[in-house]
């Protein structure tokens, strides 16, 4: 089978700074994978990356078959962005919002309009399609985030730290979704470091520190190599530069 | 989007065309030009005024009321053309004004409407190509500048071609589009220079205080120039065998009008014709060259701060032993224990706190205005000492006109962004909210009020002597005192627990309306008994007492009190 997407040998420094130091990776349809690290260890640049938000990375990037560098246009068209923090001109109400993202799509109007009620209304926001978001909750935002990144039925669905601000109800439909979008064969590339719901929903795990791939392969796989543990042990395991356990023992003492 | 908003937009999409053959995407540029009128409509500018920007409520009719505004301002600009004898000095003022509104209207709104930073997270993904998003920024800010350009201008063209006809109003709008070109240049060109100086973080507090210059120089300008025109220095000057000027660029565009007008055969009005015509487009074509991709760039880095790596600053361990200079003073004049937190806490917030600075400068820049008016009505009125006697109106109006600033300060003391962090307050055992707020209150008077009072008595001995210190002592207390029971009355939460849209609610213009009656009234009846020394005396003494007494009720307010 093609790869989807495929990393060879990535590289990307901001100034002096080293941020992925030679990633290699390669996506197959209808995988979704967990991509997990510490803070600073160059996911969100990863995926920025696979956006087409930052071009001006050494090594090789390919989407579907064509060149990132030469063809952004075409594969942004193919993806489906959810970024993380709120980034939403949230004087805007959903609707216009969404209608905005569907023009730049160039999605027919009537079907739309039509999906981004039906997506409102299973987030169970209904009533405030057309009330500014500049009101809304963190996780309301989410939401129409997420829908924003839906509307256009892309086939590989790129997602930084969804859930955050989501309350449970709206973290058990994004998983279900994100399982259900996996069996219609679209790929999602899922980065984040909540590890619970990293181990539920991917179907592969690849965790880097310091912009490289530090362990890649199935939660089972990982559990296989590293002894029976769960994700969170796997990860400080891997991650940690000093024994773990210390600090809260050292947090304890300040009280002696 | 309004009439006003659809008309221009349908104006610049005319040559639709014409921007697909350049390879644009045109329904993705409208749907990105409606979607940014639509935010440019709801979101509040600088232009409305710093202290509503956050609690007014962006209304549906905000565009009309931009316009309104603009209009206004622009009726100003008719002022410049009633200064000097000729119109190249006319006019050169003129365009002085315009360029110097525009410049500063601009740079308050520019980096927040233009170079919304969201767009990278929101728009560069999605299947949009660059010229698209080029050409969608480009005639954003055609469209911006329009729209306050327009009204500015309104009043002016219509007294332009009353006086001087169709072929003047047809000159003038053509140099007003050239000088605007200038402007936006003129804009870029210190945006640039202070990324090159600065970092991105720091930008927005360098164009914060640019907003706050801006708006002290229009009160100035709107209460000095009407009173300027009537001199006859003014109504006689003429810059039209000035040399100097030339290096002036207004003087290009009045010299410009002067030789199209009048086609006055002058080679030096030929010439700042030639400089007004090319200067715009060179310096534009500069900017689009070679500055504009990196800047971008930086500006991008405005928003991108998640990037970024905290920098550690080490701090050397005798420097955390130091006492600075507010540790020192809460030592004099607070009591340890939650007094003493809130000074400090107050202390650091307001030097530290945007949101504060820009509602107290512009406060203070005013008063600074009021300063200037009364020394030019000193100056106007000859035969008189620089210093009047110290029984002076003049001398208890000084004193007690710092009152307003105080108010303004007390008033923000509430209010912050992160209102949130007051939960501190709630969580900590504290038995009576009464000593936060007397620590908080203690810290503005100490910090705003403490070096204005050292340098009015200070002066007052220096320069009228002895005998006008009574009467500044009296004006000081009562200052204090009039701060305490406003306080006392008015001050029902927290410091710094009241988000900023909150604070104008309700009945708060009658209120702020009687906070400013009573240093007046007090003023009023100070200067009445000013030159009967016991009664002087006796008053400061019971001022005294009077602050004693409040000072302890406002440490006994009770939780039931805060709101």
């Amino acid at each position: 089978m093609e790869p989807i997407i495929s990393l060879k040998n990535v590289h990307k420094n901001y100034g002096e700074k080293q941020v992925l130091t030679g990633i290699d990776l390669t996506i197959y349809p209808g995988q979704v994978i967990g991509y997990i690290g510490p803070n600073g260890a160059g996911k969100s640049t990863t995926v920025k990356i696979l956006c087409g938000l930052i071009s001006d990375f050494e090594g090789e990037v390919m989407v579907n078959g064509m060149d990132i560098r030469t063809n952004a246009l075409a594969i942004k068209q193919k993806i489906g962005y959810i970024p993380e923090l709120a980034e939403l001109y949230d004087v805007l109400t959903p609707i216009e919002f969404l209608t905005f993202m569907a023009d730049l799509y160039g999605i027919d109007l009537n079907i739309a309009q039509e999906r981004m009620t039906k997506m409102l209304s299973a987030f169970g926001l209904e009533n405030s399609m057309y009330q500014r978001m500049d009101t809304f909750s963190k996780g309301m935002r989410q939401k129409v985030l997420i829908i924003s990144g839906l509307l256009h039925n892309p086939d590989i669905i790129i997602l930084d730290e969804p859930l955050s601000g989501l309350d449970a109800n709206s973290v058990i439909i994004v998983k279900e979704l994100i399982s259900k979008l996996a069996k219609e064969g679209k790929t999602i590339f899922y980065s984040s470091h909540m590890m619970d719901v990293v181990e539920k929903v991917s179907d592969r795990i690849v965790l880097i520190n310091n912009g490289k791939v530090i362990a890649d392969g199935s939660f089972e796989e990982l559990k296989q190599q590293l002894g029976d543990q769960s994700l969170e042990k796997i990860f400080s395991q891997l991650t940690h530069t000093e024994g773990s356990g210390n600090e809260s023992d050292r947090m304890m003492d300040a009280f002696n | 989007m309004n009439i006003l908003d659809k008309f221009l937009l349908m104006l610049i999409l005319l040559p639709s065309r014409f921007y697909e053959t350049m390879g644009v995407d045109t329904k993705q540029l409208k749907a990105i030009l409606v979607a940014k009128l639509t935010i440019g409509n709801r979101t509040p500018s600088g232009f409305r005024g710093f202290k509503s920007a956050k609690a007014a409520k962006p209304s549906k009719f905000q565009s009309v009321g931009k316009a309104i505004a603009a209009i206004f301002m622009g009726f100003l600009f008719v002022f410049a053309l009633f200064i000097g004898v000729d119109y190249v000095t006319k006019l050169t003022f003129y365009f002085s004004f315009y360029i110097f509104f525009l410049a500063s209207m601009l740079v308050a709104d520019f980096t927040t409407v233009l170079f919304d930073v969201r767009d990278n997270a929101i728009i560069l993904p999605k299947p949009v190509n660059d010229r698209t998003f080029v050409m969608a920024r480009l005639l954003h800010i055609i469209l911006f500048v329009a729209k306050v350009v327009i009204p500015l201008t309104l009043i002016s063209n219509i007294w332009i071609a009353y006086v001087t006809g169709f072929w003047g109003l047809l000159v003038f709008i053509a140099l007003i589009v050239l000088a605007t070109l200038f402007t936006i240049f003129l804009i870029n060109a210190v945006y640039i220079l202070v990324l090159k100086i600065t970092t991105p973080q720091r930008f927005k507090n360098i164009i914060s205080y640019f907003q706050i210059v801006f708006a002290i120089t229009i009160y100035g300008a709107y209460q000095l120039i009407p009173r300027l025109v009537d001199t006859s220095f003014v109504t006689q000057l003429s810059l039209a065998d000035s040399y100097w000027a030339m290096l002036a660029p207004p003087y290009w565009f009045g010299g410009a009008w002067e030789y199209l007008h009048l086609l006055n055969g002058n080679i030096k009005f030929l010439f700042c014709l030639l400089l007004a015509v090319t200067i715009p487009f060179i310096s534009i074509y500069v900017v689009i060259k070679f500055f504009a991709p990196s800047f971008n760039q930086k500006l991008a880095m405005i928003g991108n701060t998640a990037e970024d790596v905290p920098v550690l600053k080490t701090h050397k361990s005798a420097k955390a032993n130091k006492k600075t200079y507010s540790e020192w003073l809460s030592r004099l004049l607070v009591k340890p224990g939650a007094e003493r937190m809130a000074f400090l806490h107050t202390w650091k917030m307001t030097a530290r706190s945007r949101d504060f600075k820009m509602v107290i400068y512009p406060s203070l820049g005013y008063l600074l205005v009021y300063a200037v008016l009364i020394f030019m009505r000193k100056g106007n009125s000859a035969n008189e000492s620089f210093f009047p006697d110290p029984n002076s109106f003049i001398y208890i109006f000084i004193v007690y006109i710092c009152n307003f600033v105080l108010i303004t300060v007390l008033s923000q003391l509430k209010v912050s962004d992160q209102y949130k962090a007051a939960w501190i307050y709630y969580a900590a055992p504290i038995e009576k909210p009464g000593s936060i707020i007397l620590g908080a209150v203690k810290s503005i008077l100490a910090k705003f009020y403490l070096p204005v009072a050292f340098v009015l008595t200070g002066s007052a001995y220096l320069f009228l002597g002895t005998s006008a210190l009574p009467n500044f002592i009296l004006g000081i207390c009562n200052q204090l005192l009039i701060i305490l029971i406003i306080t006392y009355i008015s001050f029902h939460s927290l410091p710094f627990s009241v988000p900023a849209a909150q604070k104008g609610k309700g009945s708060n213009f009658i209120k702020s309306l009687f906070s400013m009656l009573i240093p007046i009234t007090i003023a009023l009846l100070h200067y009445a008994i000013r030159t009967y020394w016991p009664i002087v005396l006796l008053l400061t003494l019971l001022s005294g007492i009077a602050i004693w007494m409040m000072l302890d009720s406002i440490k006994n307010k009770e939780w039931s009190s805060i709101k």
